[in-house]
């Protein structure tokens, strides 16, 4: 590296620098990081020096604020998943994909617009990134990157929960792209496991969100299995007309839907798919709510 | 007898120590004694003298709390009586300048009946052409009576200014208070004399503590001095030229008051050639209007207006931040004046100091004075709209024509925030407030500067972005906009360039996905692309990469790579530009810090410029930007050893060296017009510099670090008042 040999070693990408050597500069220590953007700078360089060391590049620093770091996080994730939408633009076209799919069994409404669109997956994907990239740098939620009020760390959630869609749909629909995309930026993986690990709590409460627990075994929690195992699991509110509204674990399988009762993981409940006639949004379809029949 | 040392409290040794010294005796002591001497040694400190002292000690302290709070209470009273005296002054402000607008209305009426009569012969049919009446002042309604009608209204603002010192003297609001006060605002300012005091008509300074009082301030110093200064008029025209000349020196004199009256009397002068000299239509019509009083009156009631915009913009020019000034002066006067929406309306440009309120006033002048301005419909509001309107459009002019007396004070206006990383690069739309920022996130993002976010509190405005272009797998390091502000070009670090056909300005965000933004790459560089640049009457692009090459497109061809260039000895190239005043070159800057220009025919040399004269060819030295002048025979280079160097193109001699910036440079600018140049650095400033002198006008702190990356790119906006700059903290601001 030319630059190593100075007094001071200047971390800059200058005009003229090859592709190669982007970034390639000596690891700065967390500690010796000075600007307002460490968290960023850190998880950056992380992920330079190894994108397959997913437990390296989710843990971190000591001390580290959680929100900041979870923050920071779901930034680079929104960053890095713009090269998973560059891809798809080539492939993904609205004919094809004429609405947000991942397992047939739902379809994803855009939260982009005043009132949430049935956007087709290409249009789903960039809307939902081009509104995380507002969302995550408005000034209004997250006006400081050192530290973060709660309040708007809630907000994370349902980011994560959008952005989630995009690799489900590329996964089950898009898989040449996916594979290529995973194995060079290891994205998907990374995402799982920051879920998991970093518990957005949102994520985990919140309904029709992917059961983290699910999506432990790097990428394979998608992939569709034999009989009746449970794909995606979501933590539902049920309205019954009878009962009102109680905490329900959703899980679509492959041959039909199950209930669980959350404290206990009993079944409470269990269809075959061919005794629906179909799965309609409900009116606050963006909040997650679908109506069955 | 004892008295115990500790007994020092005023007031207490008479009769204290008496009743002490009878207690002193333990046997004579009471229950308390009794309990000391039950409880054992160690409460024996708990003597009644001790007691005493105790609760003496105690009612001391209280005494002194009780004192204190009185204290405290006299000065909210005196606060209130304060406020109490703000607000009346606030409303005599207010009324007074009712007054005036309703003074202006009348005599636009006027003078609309009579250009009417003139012209058609006939009385002209309008509303009320009654003088406008006050509520405190008895008005003859009659309509010959202009001459009077100018004395009562001189009559009632004397009555209102001898109201008001009334007032300021019962409350107690001396002139010790306006002393300090202004003191407050001088040492605030850091100047005592006038002729600062007049470049503060027309730079911004920091800010002097709220408008609320500064306009008050104005007013009450007027109030106060006026009086004084008074003459025998000959005539009351004269009187009234007087008063508002005293006004205009007393505030003058509010800002210095060490100077003396002599100085005043020709700065006011100063002033008036001043605004004269910038409207002769005025001044004419003024000369003229001593023979009709009618219009004297009105053009009066604008002269004074303009003192007051003036005395105003004495103030609140003073103000850091001209924006959330502006808005705030705005808000106030909304408050002043609630009812008065034509009134608000006229006032508007007074209160943007950047604007200067000479062509603000100037403007309702004119239409005054020209015929087909009075078009019989045109209202006092619509009057005032006249001036909004222009306003933005005059004060460029300004900056234009007068640099010497408006040199313009850039301000952070807008703040763009949506990228997730660094913004490499950013380019204005040639004619509309539109641009596009290229970052490290892979995206380019369009921004339109009239589509804001409506921010609270914060002076700057957020934009939101109407589209972002994707199709780089990597950072977006470079990007130029085509004349036509049709096209852009974007170049990454995946060694590709796109072509993109922008989109509307006015597109939704969340628009459906439109394949033909993108309408091609530009394939050739086999590494990172790191410049470009367009040149609109040839239709070509020039663009360099860390491949060593620079490669010149016709992007509109089927085949659109013309030729490349390339020179190994020099090393990587950094930057290229085509030479404007020459019609057939280029120069390429270089990461050993060489600089050739070449022609672009042949692909050779034409003049290598002496930029490595030191011989220290070291990263150091590398250059980060090479930009042509518009006109001149002039290279501009912008080095890592935190230089700004300027190359004669012909000669290929360094014309000027200077140490620009305390870190790297990194970007450079140069203004449509080629009078200045606008640098970027790694020392998170932008500086603006006068290309004539080299010196800078400006410097403002911009952007935050990331690793050891600050500010990456500059840019003037080719037609309208903006500069831009973006940063490796994922922003790109825009200032105006
Ligand atoms: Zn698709
Ligand atoms: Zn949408």
């Amino acid at each position: 590296m030319k630059m190593a040999d100075g007094v001071t070693m200047l971390r800059r990408n200058r005009p003229g620098t090859k592709a190669a050597d982007f970034c390639r500069w000596p690891d700065q220590p967390f500690e010796e990081m000075e600007s307002t953007l460490v968290v960023q700078q850190y998880i950056q360089q992380q992920i330079c020096h190894d994108p397959m060391n997913v437990t390296q590049i989710l843990t971190p620093p000591e001390s580290q604020d959680e929100g900041v770091w979870k923050y920071e996080h779901l930034r680079q994730f929104c960053l890095e998943l713009n090269g998973l939408a560059v891809r798809l633009q080539a492939e993904c076209h609205p004919e094809a994909c004429t609405q947000m799919t991942a397992t047939e069994q739902w379809i994803f409404l855009c939260a982009a617009h005043k009132t949430p669109k049935e956007c087709p997956a290409i249009d789903y994907t960039r809307h939902t990134l081009d509104g995380a990239a507002c969302l995550l740098n408005s000034n209004k939620y997250f006006p400081s990157r050192v530290s973060i009020k709660d309040s708007s760390v809630a907000k994370l959630g349902s980011v994560c929960r959008r952005v989630y869609r995009i690799f489900s749909h590329a996964y089950f629909h898009h898989r040449a792209i996916f594979d290529e995309f995973e194995n060079t930026t290891y994205l998907c993986r990374r995402f799982t496991s920051f879920v998991i690990k970093v518990g957005c709590a949102d994520f985990t409460l919140n309904s029709s969100c992917f059961r983290p627990d699910r999506a432990i075994h790097g990428g394979s929690e998608m992939i569709p299995v034999k009989d009746n195992e449970d794909e995606s699991c979501f933590l539902v509110t049920k309205h019954s007309p009878w009962r009102g509204k109680y905490k329900r674990i959703f899980s679509i399988g492959t041959a039909g839907v199950t209930t669980y009762n959350p404290t206990n993981m009993e079944i409470t409940n269990r269809w075959p798919y061919s005794d629906f006639m179909g799965a309609l949004p409900g009116p606050n379809a963006n909040h997650g709510q679908v109506s069955l029949a | 007898m004892k008295v115990p040392d500790y007994y020092y409290l005023p007031g207490m040794e008479d009769n204290s120590s008496q009743n002490h010294n009878g207690q002193l005796d333990p046997s004579g002591g009471g229950n308390v004694s009794n309990k000391q001497n039950d409880d054992g040694s160690q409460r024996t400190q708990y003597s009644i003298p001790g007691i005493l002292h105790f609760i003496q000690h105690e009612w001391a302290k209280f005494e002194l709390e009780r004192s204190q709070w009185e204290v405290e209470r006299a000065e909210l009273q005196a606060r209130i009586a304060f406020l109490q005296g703000e607000r009346k002054g606030q409303e005599n402000v207010k009324s007074d300048l009712v007054r005036r607008i309703k003074m202006l209305e009348y005599a636009l009426k006027q003078e609309r009946a009579k250009f009417h009569k003139l012209k058609y012969g006939t009385e002209l049919q309008q509303g009320d052409m009654k003088p406008p009446v006050f509520d405190d002042v008895v008005t003859d309604a009659k309509l010959e009576a202009d001459a009077p009608f100018t004395s009562v209204s001189n009559i009632s603002w004397r009555q209102g200014r001898q109201l008001l010192r009334q007032y300021l003297q019962e409350i107690g609001y001396a002139d010790t208070i306006l002393d300090v006060r202004s003191n407050r605002v001088r040492s605030l300012l850091g100047l005592n004399n006038n002729a600062e005091c007049e470049e503060n008509l027309n730079n911004s300074s920091p800010a002097v503590n709220g408008n609320e009082s500064s306009n008050k301030r104005a007013s009450e110093t007027q109030g106060r001095r006026t009086p004084a200064k008074k003459t025998q008029p000959s005539s009351i025209t004269e009187a009234m030229i007087l008063d508002t000349e005293a006004a205009v020196m007393a505030n003058f004199e509010f800002l210095s008051p060490d100077v003396d009256m002599d100085d005043d009397d020709d700065m006011s002068d100063d002033l008036d050639d001043q605004q004269d000299d910038e409207t002769d239509d005025v001044k004419t019509a003024k000369r003229k209007n001593k023979v009709r009083p009618s219009v004297l009156c009105c053009q009066f009631g604008v002269l004074t207006l303009r003192i007051d915009f003036q005395c105003l913009m004495m103030n609140e020019g003073l103000a850091d931040d001209v924006d959330a000034e502006a808005e705030e002066v705005l808000n106030e006067l909304n408050l002043l004046t609630e009812s008065e929406d034509a009134q608000n309306e006229l006032r508007a440009p007074g209160g943007s100091p950047s604007m200067g309120f000479a062509t603000s006033s100037r403007r309702p002048m004119g239409a005054l004075g020209d015929d087909e301005g009075l078009d019989s419909s045109l209202g006092l509001g619509e009057l005032a709209q006249l001036t909004v309107n222009n306003e933005a459009e005059a004060a460029y002019d300004q900056i234009a024509s007068s640099k010497e007396a408006y040199r313009k004070m850039w301000n952070a206006k807008y703040t763009l925030r949506s990228h997730f990383d660094g913004v490499r690069a950013l380019a204005f739309h040639p004619t509309e407030p539109v641009l596009i920022t290229a970052s490290e996130d892979h995206t380019l993002k369009l921004w339109n500067l009239q589509k804001t976010v409506p921010a609270k509190k914060s002076a700057s405005l957020d934009v939101e972005p109407l589209y972002t272009f994707r199709s780089h797998t990597g950072p977006v390091l470079c990007l130029t906009m085509s004349g036509t502000g049709e096209q852009c070009y974007s170049g990454g670090l995946d060694g590709l360039i796109q072509c993109w056909n922008l989109p509307s300005p006015n597109i939704d965000p969340y628009d459906s996905f439109d394949p033909s933004v993108l309408t091609g790459s530009l394939v050739g560089h086999t590494d990172a692309v790191w410049g470009l640049s367009i040149h609109n009457q040839r239709m070509q692009l020039l663009s360099c990469g860390a491949d060593g090459l620079v490669c010149l497109w016709s992007p509109q061809n089927k085949v659109p790579l013309l030729s490349t260039f390339s020179s190994p000895d020099d090393g990587q190239p950094t930057s290229v530009d085509f030479v404007h005043n020459e019609t057939n070159q280029m120069v390429t800057a270089y990461n050993s810090s060489h600089c050739v220009i070449y022609d672009l025919e042949t692909g050779k040399p034409v003049t290598r410029l002496e930029t490595s004269q030191a011989e220290n060819i070291s990263q150091d030295k590398q250059i980060n930007r090479v930009v042509t002048h518009p006109t001149l025979p002039l290279t501009v280079t912008a080095h890592e050893d935190r230089h700004i160097r300027f190359f004669d193109n012909v000669s290929g001699k360094m014309v000027h060296s200077m140490v620009a910036h305390l870190d790297a440079v990194t970007s450079l600018a140069i203004d449509p017009n080629g009078l200045y140049l606008l640098s970027g650095s790694h020392d998170c400033s932008i500086r603006l510099w006068n290309l004539d002198n080299k010196t800078c006008v400006q410097e403002i702190t911009a952007h935050r670090k990331k690793f050891d990356e600050s500010i990456y790119d500059v840019a003037f906006h080719p037609s309208k008042p903006y500069i831009a700059s973006a940063g490796a903290d994922a922003l790109a601001k825009v200032f105006v």
